[in-house]
């Protein structure tokens, strides 16, 4: 019972934010509040990202950063789509090659990480420029689309009519990557990697390993994305993966996930995937243009950041805000890890 | 962000390797570019007229500027993602009053820096100040610099520009050299650059402050001051570039830069180039060179024929190649 | 001819006395309706032409019009936007889309919840729409695009494609429609490479000058998307290849008229972008009030009658910008 409540400072605070966006657009803006069904129905539009970040969480956590998750979900969905349409390949079984193959491809990322010593950033971004022409190239001048409606279940159904499919396989996946890091031997090298690389490596944990699968579950997770969104289009597109990169590294770190690794929980990102989510669909329903919406999300990245910062560590009397708000008191720590 | 990690917590040892680091990887660029201009033009002789070098240079001119500003950033352990949108806006504004209002570009100029310096500014202020991590802070003015370009520009976009705009960034500033005045601009800027990192002493507190923030602090250096002063110079460089940019190719529409992934790109020819992304060490004749580099490896494809969809994968395996070739090995992961 | 012009007549005036539905007075505007429209994305000229007809024709309309569009070039950014719009209860919305398999799903719910779409310029999916404005017919914009570099480069051309994505919908069925005049009318026509800009000005400059430089023997650039075309055209005369090399496209007049006085350009078709737009409204509005037919006949005042061939309305022949005509064109 104890785990169902947010124990951290940051994971109440964004429930409480969470609890103010949703009801407030429920109240305050006509057409959000659609009816049991209608309005869960919304997670449709933002849980792909959500899966990239649960994904992308792990690798963060190791101190890393996946840049070719965009990609990988493009070329994963049109990897399954091929196998559908061209090979006759049963639906269900595409779609596991196609996980598989995303799999395969972090895996790759993670090699050339590990093994040819490349940094993290530079590694993915190469490898984002070559899955993505991959993808480009087999996907040819017109995509190939319309994969059925048992699979378009996947994206678009409900399960009784009441809960989407894609939010109960969010809840289920997010509960076990929860697990997975809170609660297993890998999850716990995962976090101390991010934390202090040496001390793992001296402690005896081999550090490449880890981070090799740590960057293939990112692929998987990419993947999985990309099947989803080919699902909800019952289509699929070389470059519809390109948009989830940087709304979901937001996702992460709102989430509170420290971006130097070994900090910071998966309760916090599901969080912040429903209010990032929440937030973008109802103002686009409540009236405001993409480009207010977007730039509305980036300062509420910023100051959201920037107010954890200032009451980090610290609780929220009176006396911390003044102290945190003078900005001319000499800095406690830097950025720096080491 | 994280495999040299080791290498910083152990100064000693990195140090050693550092000379000879830099020194392979500017060696391994340029011999990369000869083979590839000399391999390729031996096929198709066309490559190697100074029309066609002239282009591959003109066309890393405006990555080269956004370069070495990231450059700068990434050796604070920092990294700029707003460089891009900065850039369209830039591209846009002064693309937009040169035409719509006639703007001189003497007039255009210092406001363009100034606009860029203000822009780099809040970055700063957002990093140093309010200890935001600069992917973040950058992250959330990316979107909020991009929205601006958007509002400014007010579903128009710039068509063309006008002639003292257009020979800014076409002509040969010095008559009977056959070089044009953005290529000059980035060599200028290059070794402004150059002499400000290593010859003075707020080159050294950057380097410092890369090495080890709370060591430079302890050390007396204002931490806070230099990284502003740093985003600053960010801002101003990559509205610099969109000035160029929209100079050079007289267009520019509200996705220029965003759109183009300039900050992506700006990271890699930095990190091709040799400057670590755990800080401390950057190498701004290697970013240049990699801009060249980028541009080399582009059109050589298009000269070898190869089918367009490709290009992006032999960009992707050409900076694999030049990181993974120059780099020592080092012992621990 | 004559007695095509006579039918039409006669059926047209049949159907203005018979029923009365679709002459001009006869449109139902009793009723304010919300209509939006959703370009690819916001911020391109070739979008805000549209626009500005929309805004005169919904004012006539009794159309309360709303011009809203993603930021990025993306299906996503767009699929959020109508899926805001059909929550918020608009009676109509027009789409030139990303991707046509993409937002078919969002489409056909808000076809199913009562709100008439109108796709135009860039289709989608037939089943996901009610009619379609199609800008031109693919054919005649082929030959178009073809016969304005054809009368400078001559009939045995080396011709350059410069599109913006490999797998962008209309940019694939014009350059299709290009490739079979060409076979049929120029046989000794070839294309030499096909480069993509990714409709960004830089990248399309880039490539035009790497078509350039790497292949000497072009001396025509068939480029059929707006950034493209001008890309083409600036790396024409950069190179000072003015008069050796001829592009042609499908940008709006603005955006090209310096190379069209240049000479880099000597004809360029498109159609009328604000005109056009004035036509979506008066679709979206007709159809919103159930009164078009997929096989209909329609007149609309200042632009003239339109037929509706199973929910597709082609808007015009291809205009060809030229020296002598640009000038009478702003957007």
């Amino acid at each position: 019972m104890r785990y169902l409540f947010p124990s951290q400072p940051w994971d109440r605070a964004l429930v409480a934010i969470l609890v103010a966006l949703f009801s407030g657009f429920c109240i305050l803006t006509p057409g959000f509040y659609n009816g049991f069904h209608g309005t869960l129905a919304i997670t449709e539009e933002f849980l792909p990202f959500g899966f990239v970040a649960l994904g992308l969480s792990v690798v963060i956590l190791t101190g890393g950063i996946d840049l070719s998750v965009g990609s990988i979900s493009g070329l994963a969905a049109v990897i399954m789509a091929i196998l559908i349409k061209s090979y006759g390949l049963n639906t269900w079984l595409a779609v596991l090659v196609a996980v598989g193959a995303g799999g395969g491809l972090g895996w790759l990322n993670g090699q050339i990480i590990t093994r040819l010593r490349v940094e993290p950033l530079i590694a993915t971004l190469s490898t984002n420029f070559i899955y993505s022409s991959i993808a480009i190239a087999l996907a040819g001048a017109s995509p190939p689309y319309g994969f059925g409606h048992a699979f378009g279940e996947l994206g678009t159904g409900a399960i009784a009519g009441w809960v989407p499919v894609q939010l109960v396989i969010f809840i289920v996946l997010a509960i076990g990557f929860s697990v997975l890091i809170t609660r297993t031997g890998y999850g716990r090298r995962l976090v101390m990697i991010g934390y202090n690389r040496d001390a793992a490596h001296y402690a005896g944990v081999s550090v490449a390993s880890v981070e090799r699968r740590a960057y293939c579950i990112s692929g998987v997770m990419a993947a999985f994305a990309g099947i989803v969104l080919a699902s909800y289009y019952d289509a699929v597109r070389a470059d519809m993966g390109d948009i989830l990169l940087l709304t979901s590294i937001t996702m992460v770190v709102l989430g509170g996930i420290s971006i130097f690794g070994g900090e910071g929980g998966i309760l916090g990102v599901t969080l912040a995937v429903m209010i990032l989510g929440v937030l973008r669909q109802g103002m686009l329903i409540a009236g405001f243009s993409d480009m207010v919406t977007t730039m509305l999300i980036g300062a509420i990245l910023l100051s959201s950041i920037a107010i954890k910062n200032l009451f980090s560590s610290r609780g929220f009397d009176f006396g911390s805000i003044i102290r945190r708000l003078s900005f001319l008191r000499p800095p406690e720590r830097m950025t720096s890890r080491s | 962000m994280s495999s040299t990690a080791t290498a910083v917590s152990d100064p000693s040892r990195r140090k050693k390797s550092r000379p000879r680091r830099r020194e392979l990887r500017e060696v391994t660029l340029l011999v990369a570019i000869f083979a590839v201009v000399l391999g390729v033009g031996v096929l198709r002789p066309s490559f190697m007229s100074f029309s066609n070098i002239e282009f591959m240079v003109l066309s890393s001119v405006v990555l080269g500027l956004v370069g070495i500003s990231q450059t700068f950033v990434i050796i604070t352990r920092g990294i700029d993602l707003s460089v891009s949108a900065v850039l369209g806006l830039s591209a846009m504004v002064f693309g937009l009053l040169s035409t719509t209002s006639s703007m001189p570009l003497w007039q255009a100029l210092p406001l363009c820096l100034a606009m860029g310096a203000v822009l780099g500014c809040f970055n700063g202020f957002l990093v140093a100040w309010l200890k935001i991590p600069p992917i973040i802070a950058t992250l959330g003015t990316y979107s909020l610099y991009g929205g601006l370009t958007f509002i400014y520009s007010n579903g128009l976009q710039v068509d063309q520009v006008s002639p003292n705009f257009a020979a800014f960034g076409n002509d040969n500033l010095i008559p009977g050299l056959p070089v044009p005045t953005p290529v000059l601009a980035l060599a200028a800027v290059a070794a402004a650059a150059w002499f400000v990192l290593n010859h003075m002493k707020f080159g050294r507190n950057i380097l410092a402050i890369g090495n080890n923030a709370a060591a430079a602090y302890n050390a007396g250096i204002s931490v806070r001051r230099t990284l502003l002063a740093v985003y600053t110079i960010s801002g101003a460089l990559a509205a610099f570039a969109g000035l160029v940019f929209v100079a050079y190719t007289g267009s520019a529409t509200a996705t220029t830069g965003t759109g183009d992934h300039v900050e992506l790109q700006s990271i890699a020819i930095a990190l091709i180039g040799g400057t670590a992304i755990a800080g401390g060490r950057g190498n701004l004749a290697g970013t240049v060179i990699g801009s060249v580099f980028l541009s080399v490896v582009i059109t050589a494809l298009v000269f070898l024929q190869v089918p367009a969809i490709w290009y992006s994968a032999g960009e992707g395996l050409m900076i694999l190649a030049a990181v993974t070739l120059g780099a020592r090995r080092s012992v621990n992961p | 001819m004559k007695s095509l012009i006579k039918m039409l007549l006669v059926s047209a005036s049949l159907g203005a006395m018979a029923t009365a539905a679709h002459a001009q007075t006869s449109i139902d505007t009793s009723k304010t309706i919300k209509v939006a429209m959703v370009p690819k994305l916001i911020g391109l000229s070739v979008f805000k032409a549209n626009e500005q007809g929309a805004i005169e024709a919904a004012k006539s309309l009794n159309i309360n019009f709303l011009y809203t569009g993603p930021v990025t070039a993306s299906a996503q950014g767009q699929v959020d936007i109508i899926n805001s719009l059909v929550a918020r209860k608009f009676d109509a919305i027009t789409v030139t889309s990303n991707n046509p398999t993409e937002l078919a799903p969002s489409l056909k719910r808000a076809m199913a919840q009562g709100i008439a779409v109108v796709s135009y310029d860039s289709d989608v999916s037939p089943d996901a729409r009610d009619f379609f404005i199609q800008n031109t017919a693919y054919p005649a914009m082929g030959k178009a695009l073809v016969d304005s570099v054809e009368a400078y480069a001559g009939p045995n051309a080396q011709v350059a494609i410069l599109s913006s994505t490999p797998d962008a919908a209309i940019q694939n069925a014009w350059l299709g429609a290009v490739k079979t005049y060409m076979a049929a009318t120029y046989p000794n026509m070839k294309i030499v490479t096909t480069q993509y800009g990714q409709s960004s000005p830089s990248l399309s400059l880039s490539a035009g000058l790497n078509i350039l430089h790497a292949y000497p023997q072009v001396t025509a650039i068939i480029a059929p998307d707006g950034a493209a075309e001008v890309g083409a055209a600036a790396a024409i005369e950069k190179l000072g290849l003015q008069g050796k090399v001829f592009a042609t496209g499908a940008s709006d007049p603005n955006s090209i008229r310096q190379y069209v006085k240049d000479g880099v350009i000597k004809a360029s078709p498109l159609w009328d972008e604000v005109g056009e737009g004035k036509l979506v409204m008066y679709v979206a509005r007709l159809a919103a009030n159930h009164a078009l037919k997929s096989d209909d006949t329609f007149t609309v005042p200042g632009l003239g009658t339109y037929t509706v061939n199973n929910k597709v309305i082609i808007f015009s022949k291809p205009l060809v910008f030229t020296a002598e005509n640009i000038d009478k064109y702003n957007f």
